[in-house]
């Protein structure tokens, strides 16, 4: 697989700074998968990068170029964490369930504004997404800067801690593994029944795979894209929820470390497979648990994960090119 | 930098290459070998190819094929889309090599590899689709690629001179310095044979030449081509039309599934056995007319006054005026691009009205949503079947459902019934006798005539009151084509209203009612079918008013 070249390259790139990268490897394997500890750790980031993905999937099946899932995620924390701080939150079961929904109201409406000023307007949604990522981080840094900031810390912007009742359980005891892996898979399944088996589906496909088609069969183009939006910022939005309720038990500035810039590679590498974002999540989460295992004991800047990460997406999208090349090839000498 | 200089950049950049690959020592050699071959063997072919094989992975294109062309004659090479056709040509011309036989030129056993060695051996070929770049001028178009006799410099006066020349010798009316993008069809289809005579070939190989051409630029056309004939050149002539066949060539090759049916003269052969050498079966002669356009029947769909822009935001329809009755065909007649598209598109709600009404069974749809407009009662056959017809990567089941599958019994509330789709799929292609790949296989690895049928066969099970049909034959095959205009004809006798847009005026002909003539938007007239003529609509379609053509 052209995937695999990745590590090559950034084996010499390791060789080059002087340091030997079967041993990095090798940290960087056991920090994933050495214990059961690591293991939940990678578990743990599957789950966002799951949702997320999963969000990503969606715009990309109707060919909604967003790559705004970042921002969306934030928003869906910021609506879970609004749940977790009231009332509603401290009612058991209740809590949880609320939290997940508010994290796909606010980011399904959040990602409203990109589909409404592309239908109504014609502008770019790529761009739109992108921008509005920006805007949700200043948004969320004023809040919990201001209104939103715990009464009883003075220096950290933090939001008040959410109540015990709307945090998803630990699953997996001693471990940080939380029961939003069980939401991840329930969501996986979800999102393959919407896009194979339902009307929705059907319509979000036919738009994304060719737009005149799908107009001339009599779609309704605008309406997909509202709908694709909306469930894809909403999927966002729960991965944010999730994160709060799961593992912050609080709104704080980095609550991502982008998981939704690396949905983009994943929901690439799945071609747009809910069940091929399970498996790439999984790999990204490991990649990315164990370079902090590396960090810590060799000293390896986390950066080497993160042009892993890119090299990985370079050699698959050219692998591809080049298998696209040969199919035109082909099919033109008929 | 912009468009036009990166295109000079290139034209510049590919003269360099033609100097370094071809020296002018080689071109005159060969030009002193012509000279002598015309002296010697003037009865011996000047082109030979003998047992041709060429596939594509599974595909027989040529097989065992053996084909001759004499000096200064006309061949016309006869066959089906998919015959084998173009890829024999394509061989002799360099793009593709056979994986067997031999080919012989002026006598000469020859290995040809690129399209330069077929320039150097004297061979040109005329594509189908032109290779014009359209923002330059007419000689920029035809020295591309050239040496200059002025070094870095484009020699443009010398070139002028030679290419008014070669128009005046061959009768090829061109401006040198007109800019291509602005040229006719036909014009564009001059350039592109002055560019092969300027580059001193004498074997011209001309793919589909009548396409796209009015058909008093075919009349033109041929006289041409005459004129090259008599003055010593060869020409190989690829066409599906029985009738040019006939009228232009000196003698016909018959090719049918790759292999070589036979060779004839024109003289001895006839139109009917061509077209049984040509599909393997008599052609059912188009003669479905009699008795429908007696009775005058109701008006079914009426579109008065309608204007509306084009992709550019120009006015571009202006003014159409049509009434579609119940059981009629009414073809729609013009060449390329005169508003044929957007006069569809505005009828299936695709695209905006401006100004005007249409209204379908007394009722306006002009404010309707294409769906509203299919529901209440116009199917719709669009001209490009591959990306607005299909969806290509999907499934056969998926395309035959994607009008429908948000009604019953193609799904419920949420989800959609697979067993159902699938159940209808399959009695379409019963039906229609579609080839399939496979019921879960993507539509894209189907041939054309396949194609099409999915279309018709999905827009034909509407029951529709008013059919619009855009180039429903275009690139298909005999078969094919006789398929569907059965099927336009049953759908006329059960009452629906045909509107029948094609390129194609011989099949407007055969099975039209009545014929409008659409020039540069506006209709130009609407003339019954026993008073249709060739000549006359032929003028009308190039834009002569109706009041300055002489009645017959």
């Amino acid at each position: 697989m052209s995937g695999g070249l990745a590590f090559v390259v950034v084996a010499i790139i390791l060789v080059l700074s002087g340091v030997n990268p079967v041993i990095a490897y090798e940290v960087m394997l056991k920090g994933a998968f050495g214990s059961i500890r690591g293991i939940a750790d990678t578990l743990v980031k599957t789950t966002s990068l799951i949702l997320v993905g999963l969000a990503v999937v969606v715009a990309f099946k109707c060919r909604v170029w967003s790559i705004g899932a970042e921002g969306q995620l934030y928003m869906g924390a910021l609506g879970g964490t609004l749940i977790g701080i009231s009332i509603i939150g401290s009612v058991p079961v209740l809590g949880v369930v609320a939290m997940v929904a508010a994290g796909f109201v606010f980011g399904g409406s959040f990602g409203l504004i990109p589909a409404a000023l592309k239908v109504k307007l014609g502008i770019n949604e790529t761009i739109v997404t992108v921008l509005l990522n920006f805007v949700v981080f200043l948004f969320i840094a004023y809040l919990l800067h201001g209104p939103l900031k715990d009464p009883n810390t003075v220096f950290n912007p933090y939001s008040p801690i959410i109540f015990p009742q709307s945090q998803l359980p630990i699953v997996l005891p001693h471990t940080r593994l939380h029961a939003g892996i069980i939401i991840a898979a329930l969501a996986t399944v979800a999102v393959y029944i919407l896009l194979s088996k339902t009307k929705i589906g059907f319509e979000i496909k036919s738009v994304g795979e060719n737009i005149k088609a799908a107009r001339y069969a009599g779609m309704n183009v605008a309406k997909s894209s509202f709908i694709t939006m909306g469930i894809s910022g909403g999927l966002a939005g729960i991965t944010g929820a999730v994160l709060v309720s799961g593992v912050q038990h609080l709104l704080i500035e980095g609550l991502s470390p982008g998981y939704g810039f690396i949905a983009v590679i994943i929901a690439l590498l799945s071609r747009n497979n809910p069940f091929g974002v399970a498996i790439a999540a999984f790999f990204f989460a490991a990649l990315m648990s164990g370079s902090e295992v590396m960090y810590r004991t060799l000293g390896i800047p986390s950066s080497f994960a993160t042009t892993l990460q890119a090299l990985v997406l370079v050699f698959v999208l050219i692998g591809e090119l080049f298998a696209h090349l040969q199919i035109r090839k082909t099919e033109d000498a008929v | 930098m912009t468009l036009k200089q990166l295109n000079r950049f290139l034209a510049k950049l590919g003269k360099f290459q033609e100097n370094t690959k071809c020296s002018i020592s080689n071109s005159d050699r060969v030009k002193a070998e012509m000279h002598n071959y015309t002296k010697d063997n003037e009865n011996e072919p000047i082109v030979l190819m003998k047992g041709i094989n060429c596939r594509f992975g599974n595909l027989i294109a040529n097989q065992n094929v053996t084909f001759d062309l004499k000096k200064g004659e006309i061949h016309a090479l006869l066959g089906e889309n998919g015959a084998g056709k173009t890829t024999l040509m394509s061989i002799l011309y360099g793009l593709y090599q056979p994986e067997s036989g031999e080919i012989y030129v002026r006598g000469k056993d020859v290995a040809i590899k690129s399209s330069l060695d077929a320039i150097n051996l004297g061979i040109s070929m005329v594509h189908q689709h032109f290779l014009l770049t359209p923002p330059h001028t007419v000689i920029e178009n035809i020295i591309v690629g050239l040496k200059s006799t002025k070094g870095i410099f484009l020699d443009t006066s010398n070139a002028e001179k030679k290419i008014l020349e070669l128009s005046q010798k061959y009768g090829l009316k061109i401006d040198p310095k007109a800019t291509v993008g602005n040229l006719s069809v036909g014009e564009q289809q001059r350039v592109e044979i002055i560019k092969a005579l300027y580059r001193d070939i004498d074997i011209l190989i001309l793919d589909e030449p009548t396409g796209m051409l009015t058909p008093k630029e075919v009349q033109t056309l041929f006289e041409v081509l005459r004129s090259m004939v008599n003055q010593g050149i060869s020409i190989i002539f690829i066409t599906h039309k029985l009738r040019e066949v006939i009228e232009v060539s000196n003698r016909i090759t018959v090719l049918r599934n790759g292999k070589v049916i036979g060779t004839l003269k024109t003289s001895d052969t006839s139109e009917d056995e061509l077209a049984r050498m040509m599909i393997g079966r008599a052609i059912v002669d188009h003669q479905f007319n009699q008795g429908s356009t007696s009775k005058i029947t109701p008006t079914i769909l009426e579109i008065k006054d309608v204007s509306a822009l084009n992709n550019s935001n120009i006015l571009f329809l202006k003014d159409i005026c049509l009434d579609l009755r119940k059981g009629e065909i009414l073809g729609i007649a013009g060449v390329d691009g005169n508003g044929q598209s957007e006069l569809a598109e505005v009828i299936a709600g695709l695209r905006k009205v401006k100004n005007g009404q249409i209204s379908l069974d007394g009722r306006s749809i002009v404010s309707l949503s294409p769906r509203q407009i299919r529901e209440g009662g116009i199917a719709y056959v669009p001209e490009d079947r591959l990306h607005t017809g299909l969806i290509l990567e999907y499934t056969i089941v998926e395309n035959m459902v994607l009008d429908r599958w948000y009604t019953k019994p193609y799904c419920n509330k949420l989800f959609l019934n697979e067993s159902e789709m699938r159940k209808f799929a399959e009695k379409v292609i019963k039906d229609f006798d579609i080839k399939t790949t496979g019921l879960n296989a993507p539509v894209r690895s189907m041939s054309g005539g396949n194609l099409q049928k999915i279309i018709l066969g999905r827009e034909l099970s509407r029951n529709a009151k008013v059919l619009i049909a855009h180039n429903p034959t275009r690139g298909l095959d005999i078969g094919a084509t006789e398929f569907v205009h059965k099927q336009l004809i049953k759908q006329r006798e059960n009452g629906v209203g045909v509107m029948l847009l094609s390129l194609d005026l011989e099949e407007i002909l055969a099975i039209s009612d009545r014929i409008a003539v659409i020039y540069a938007g506006r209709i130009m007239a609407i003339v019954e079918k026993e008073t249709a003529n060739v000549d006359r609509i032929g003028l009308l379609m190039g834009g002569k008013a109706m009041s300055t053509i002489d009645p017959l």
